[in-house]
């Protein structure tokens, strides 16, 4: 008993477990997509080699001493940073993104690393007991900080993974203290932003709901109104972007506000993807017998679109218990960041929280045709060894924090 | 602390309830999907989908090396379930319309049961016509059942070719586990002999047609206008180095016989003839093939589908004598004038008898008569070990490494052999045997071909094969396929006094003097292989022309007798065919049952 209470006060089970079986089911899933497939079925071999490489790096990570972190947080995003712009350059286009760089042997998405290198970076930055989240020049230097790795992933062109930058900037600021007025200043630009994509009507509902917001807390004229023309030029900013988008993006984003108008065009994978998972019922069709998996309706179904192949042949029993998994796994984390001995670690873990968060609801949203479809993966789920390599890396950071809570020096 | 809270609530609060409501908000989208609109979006599944149509493409044809034909593909129908779609209740009905016996179809169907559900099974090759037009009239009431048109192989020349061509059969479960990434199960692959080393070449490039289908499997279109599509790519001709008429000839006269016959042009190593009888049928194996069949075949007590020419191993008997000769004159131990006194045997510890009393004989009176006496001294001059290392020189003792696999390297026994099982001081009586050919001395048919050819070539050759190259699918050329250069670094001058006595066997007067024909020359030699197990077998190697040779022949014939009254007799008809391109004149002629019993000349051999 006493050897037991040891083990679980230094090593924290329940994350670990809940990540073994989002890698079991996730490896299931890609053996049933790509069996069939003519030049995909090597993968799921190629995942079970990622996956043990993942875990031997999650053990490595869990077993540094705890201020590696705060030590290696600005080389660490500098040198994201570096890959990021050599991936402009020298980068192989992977689906209309200039977004993988081979190193030997192997290809990574720069783009993946930088995720990290962003949290430890703003993490770092938040920390400090000088930065005060409420002050104008503090967020601007936080939102820089968190930015600069955007701009650059936009350049490559990749949408989806800029998505899940702002979500992660969003909750560290959060986490760090800011106040409701602040946080509303951050928001609603990008909140009129988006209804200016719907239409003049959601924009000028929108702008509606800024200005009884800004009447309701009281702020200065000046400032008020300063920030009202922020918000009016975000949305016609959002149409400028809009307009200046390449078609098939665009085309995104119009079937997203309705799937149907283009069946067989941009609309085709969220409708298939929705159909899968719907014909998949209550059991589910069985391993290897989803029709829509096996057809191949669904392209590239192994990565960004791998729970359609749970909600298929494991029905809803099996997309629960996913999604279960998910739950447990996220608000232990949540609980491990407010237990973290410092705000540097508190802050560390809640960016990585925020970044399996975010890609949960990204990629799930998605499939189930919540949202639009905006490919990045399901954490420890699809296919991808950059992806699992870095979340399991972030994970091991997770672990790190949760041995050495009570190490005080 | 102020930074703890937000509007008053706990930021880990609002956090929390964020990811719950994320939770929550996909838990019940997902109950909507996938419980209450299940039925909806299981039909729209089911209404629409792709199939997606495999092209099997065809596989390359045998041509022989003058470029008849002599494998090629002929349609068949082919009966297929498409497991998703078929109702099991049609079993009892199928099964009687094919012809099968109660639980076929559940059977092949449990066999498949790890493939997707979506892919058809093939349930029966071959089919007859009639089913075909019963299945037209009634396909509605069949769901899930198709049938498509394949390619079988079939045998145009009316030669056998059995263990030569091989045959192609339903891909292994094991074979299909090691190469899923190209074969899905059902799919025929080589099994043997040229079918199975040159698969690769045969087999082609698969295509895919994608279309879509609606809920009743009837096709509604192309799926993205066909732009996934992949046509078929042919598999390559291949060009045998065999050669129809003679193939034919030998296999008719192999009739009823045990044995092998491989034919090597010399120069080339290429395989002109090869020949394993019993052999089989493989048409029998183009559709369908019964059990009763295969129960037949491999429960025969001749074991037909052994192939005898790469794969028996017998002693030479006195075919075996060249070799003896070859390595003494290489090193010296003899020279053309050397002469071995011959009284009718020859004693070393017991004594070993010579069908004759030669008398004084030199190297090539040796071969001409087949005289034991002379070799059973001469292994002795030459010393074992080095006996058996000429042995291995010429090819005996290790693969010859022909193109088809399937071949055992025989057993040369040297020094070390005898020491393990009889200790160091093995008796050396034992040698004087090896020197004829006989005792442990075990060599293929294949081997023995191909020594032949080495003498014939003055020990230079390529390995032997079967298959010269494939030809190109646009400009029809012949792109040639490599294999080993061979060169013994045997003198010229050996091989060359070892061609005269085997051309003094035919043409002087040796032991198949009988085989003489009219305008060309003939070098051979003749031998028996004392079979414990009942009569012996016949041997015979030989060449021709004497200058230039262009065919160098192995004939094992097992259980007859004598080689120059059984063996012979076969090659000259080979020869003869080959060579001077006439039909044998009078086919009783090659029979050796024809041939007088009293010829002495061919029992005074061994």
């Amino acid at each position: 008993m006493r050897i037991d209470y040891k083990l679980n006060d230094k090593f924290d089970f329940p994350i670990f477990f809940t990540m073994f079986f989002l890698l079991a089911i996730g490896l299931i899933a890609i053996y049933s997509a790509t069996v069939n497939h003519l030049t995909m079925s090597d993968n799921f071999s190629r995942q079970v080699t990622w996956a043990i490489i993942s875990l031997v790096v999650f053990f490595i990570i869990y077993s540094l001493p705890s201020n590696t972190f705060r030590l290696s947080a600005v080389p660490v995003y500098l040198v994201s940073l570096f890959f990021l712009i050599v991936v402009l350059f020298l980068g192989k286009t992977v689906s209309g993104a200039k977004s993988w760089l081979d190193i030997g042997p192997f290809g990574f998405q720069p783009s993946e690393f930088a995720k990290l290198g962003t949290i430890l970076a703003l993490a770092f930055f938040l920390s400090r007991r000088t930065t005060d989240i409420d002050s104008f020049k503090d967020i601007i230097i936080a939102l820089a900080i968190g930015f600069l790795p955007v701009g650059l992933i936009l350049l490559e062109p990749d949408l989806g993974s800029s998505f899940v930058y702002v979500g992660v900037i969003l909750l560290m600021i959060f986490w760090k203290g800011i106040s409701v007025f602040g946080l509303f200043v951050v928001l609603s630009p990008g909140f009129v932003a988006l209804a200016a994509l719907f239409g003049l009507y959601y924009f000028l509902g929108a702008l509606l709901i800024v200005g009884v917001a800004l009447v309701f807390f009281k702020r200065d004229l000046f400032f008020s109104a300063s920030i009202y023309a922020l918000n009016i030029g975000a949305g016609f900013f959002a149409d400028y972007v809009y307009h200046a988008l390449s078609p098939h993006q665009q085309k995104r984003i119009q079937s997203f506000i309705d799937p149907d108008s283009d069946p067989l065009g941009a609309g085709y994978n969220s409708i298939q993807a929705m159909v899968a998972i719907g014909s998949g019922g209550i059991a589910g069709k069985g391993f290897l017998n989803g029709n829509q998996t096996q057809l191949q309706y669904i392209p590239e179904q192994w990565t960004d679109f791998i729970y359609c192949v749970i909600g298929e042949e494991f029905g809803f029993i099996g997309a629960i218990i996913t999604l279960t998994l998910f739950l447990i796994l996220l608000l232990r984390i949540l609980k491990i960041c407010a237990s973290a001995k410092d705000e540097f670690l508190s802050l560390l873990s809640i960016g990585i929280l925020s970044i399996y968060f975010v890609h949960f609801l990204i990629n799930i949203g998605m499939t189930i045709g919540l949202l639009p479809v905006i490919g990045i993966p399901l954490p420890f789920v699809s296919y991808g060894g950059s992806s699992l390599l870095i979340n399991m890396c972030m994970l091991g950071i997770i672990a790190n924090i949760y041995r050495t809570r009570k190490q005080f020096t | 602390m102020k930074t703890e809270s937000f509007a008053s609530v706990p930021r880990k609060t609002i956090i929390s309830l964020l990811i719950i409501a994320a939770f929550s908000l996909f838990g019940f989208r997902l109950f909507q999907m996938q419980v209450v609109q299940h039925t909806s979006f299981d039909q729209r599944s089911a209404g629409n989908s792709i199939k997606g149509i495999e092209q099997t493409p065809l596989r390359g044809v045998f041509y022989d090396r003058n470029l008849e034909v002599v494998v090629k593909n002929q349609p068949a129908y082919t009966l297929r379930i498409t497991p998703a779609d078929y109702d099991r209740s049609l079993n009892r009905l199928l099964e009687t319309v094919i012809d099968a016996d109660s639980g076929y179809i559940d059977r092949i169907l449990y066999n498949n049961r790890l493939y997707s559900r979506f892919i058809p099974v093939r349930i029966k090759r071959g089919v007859d016509f009639k089913v075909i037009a019963w299945y037209e009239e009634n396909s509605e009431h069949l769901p899930g059942v198709d049938y498509i048109v394949e390619m079988q192989r079939g045998y145009p020349a009316g030669i056998m070719g059995s263990h030569m061509f091989g045959y192609t059969k339903e891909i292994s479960p094991d074979q299909l586990e090691r190469e899923k990434d190209y074969y899905r199960p059902g799919d025929y692959v080589g099994h043997n002999g040229i079918e199975k080393a040159y698969e690769n070449y045969l087999r082609g490039t698969k295509g895919y047609i994608y279309i879509l289908v609606d809920s009743r499997r009837r096709e509604i279109g192309s799926y993205r206008g066909g732009e996934q599509d992949t046509p078929s790519i042919k598999g390559h001709d291949l060009v045998l180095t065999i050669d129809v008429e003679i193939q034919r000839l030998a296999e008719q006269m192999m009739k009823g016989k045990r044995g092998a016959i491989v034919a090597i042009e010399p120069a080339t190593g290429e395989i002109l003839a090869m020949v394993s009888a019993p052999d089989y049928d493989l048409n029998q194996f183009s559709y369908v093939t019964t059990k009763e069949f295969l129960d037949d075949l491999y429960s025969d007590p001749d074991k037909p589908s052994f192939n005898r020419a790469t794969m028996s191993v017998k002693p030479p008997g006195s075919t075996y004598k060249m070799l003896s000769a070859l390595a003494a004159l290489d090193l010296g131990v003899i020279n053309e004038n050397s002469t071995i006194f011959c009284g009718g045997g020859f004693t070393y510890g017991r004594f070993f008898k010579c069908l004759g009393s030669h008398g004084a004989v030199n190297v090539t009176r040796s071969i001409e008569k087949s005289c034991n006496t002379f070799y059973y001294r001469l292994i002795y001059k030459i010393g074992l070990d080095k006996w058996a290392k000429y042995s291995n020189k010429m090819g005996f003792g290790k693969k010859a490494g022909i193109d088809i696999g399937e071949e055992v390297a025989g057993l040369i026994p040297d020094s070390k052999y005898y020491e393990r099982i009889y200790g160091h001081n093995w008796p050396r009586s034992i040698m004087a045997s090896l020197g004829i050919g006989q005792g442990e001395v075990s060599v293929s048919p294949l081997q023995l071909a191909q020594y032949c050819a080495l003498i014939a070539n003055s020990g230079k050759s390529y390995t032997p094969h079967l298959v010269k190259g494939y030809l190109d699918d646009y400009t029809k050329e012949l792109i040639p396929f490599k294999f080993k250069e061979i060169n013994t670094g045997i003198s010229e001058k050996a091989f060359s006094l070892v061609r005269e006595g085997m051309h003094l066997v035919v043409h002087g007067s040796g032991t198949a003097t009988r085989m003489r024909i009219e305008g060309l020359e003939i070098a051979g030699k003749t031998g028996t292989a004392q079979n414990p197990h009942g009569k012996d077998h016949a041997l015979f190697v030989g060449f021709a022309p004497y200058e230039n040779p262009k065919i160098a022949i192995a004939v094992i014939v097992e259980n007859v007798g004598f080689g120059g009254t059984h063996a012979a007799p076969i090659a000259r008809a080979m020869f003869e065919t080959y060579l001077l391109g006439d039909k044998p004149r009078k086919h009783e002629e090659v029979k050796p049952q024809t041939l007088s019993p009293m010829v002495l000349g061919a029992l005074s051999e061994n």
